[in-house]
């Protein structure tokens, strides 16, 4: 089975993802949505959601570097 | 010189020291073999330095970071929501559908193939994973007249 679907769908994500940051970057695209920094700064102040967003970020990188 | 003045020059120095101190590591820590102990060290004592700050600087009743009222978009963070949801739902698909997994590329899975392609690649990745791990420290970190230059508010 070809794999270019599922790259296809990857790539799809992770141009929404570009898209998401650069309308966040302008000032018509902050009305829709917030910059990256401000999601990260409401997850690190929420006395629950900072604990996950910690163990993610190590998990990543002993998933990504280590094993 | 006033204080401010100071602060002025030392946080760009600052900065691109943090900078040089990542970027030296990330190429240190992309030189291992994953599942070697080299490899174990150095990215446990980057976790432990993170979970440190983290504990250190973090407040231990922190006040939620809100945007300001009239910055607010209608639901600020849906998009970023949604895009996580996703990334979570492929991932999951990828993971679990029947077949190879270079026919079924998850995250993990496409991230070798990038660190195996050229050391230079998985240097990036480290610094980005580094970066993102400070990032992490300084927004929890209660500076909140620095956060309230950036339209933040406590909620």
């Amino acid at each position: 089975m070809s794999s270019s679907p599922s790259y296809a769908v990857w790539a799809l994500i992770g141009a929404c993802a570009v898209a998401l940051w650069i309308a966040s970057r302008t000032v018509a695209g902050r009305r829709v949505v917030v910059r990256p920094a401000a999601v990260l700064r409401r997850l690190a102040t929420d006395p629950w959601l900072r604990v996950p967003l910690v163990l993610g970020w190590a998990w990543v990188g002993w998933h990504l570097f280590a094993r | 010189m006033p204080d401010a003045a100071r602060r002025g020059l030392e946080r760009p120095v600052a900065r691109a020291a943090s900078i040089v101190v990542l970027a030296g590591y990330a190429l240190w820590l992309a030189a291992t073999t994953p599942f070697s102990s080299p490899a174990n060290i150095l990215t446990a004592i980057a976790i432990v330095a993170v979970v440190t700050m983290a504990t250190i600087r973090w407040p231990a009743h922190p006040t939620r970071m809100m945007i300001a009222e009239a910055e607010r978009p209608r639901h600020p963070y849906l998009g970023w929501v949604v895009l996580a949801g996703l990334i979570v739902a492929w991932e999951l698909v990828m993971y679990l559908v029947r077949g190879s997994r270079s026919a079924h590329p998850t995250l993990s899975s496409m991230a070798d193939a990038f660190d195996r392609y050229d050391d230079g690649l998985k240097a990036v990745a480290c610094f980005a994973w580094l970066w993102l791990g400070t990032a992490i420290v300084r927004a929890g970190t209660q500076a909140t007249t620095r956060a309230a230059d950036r339209g933040a508010v406590p909620s």
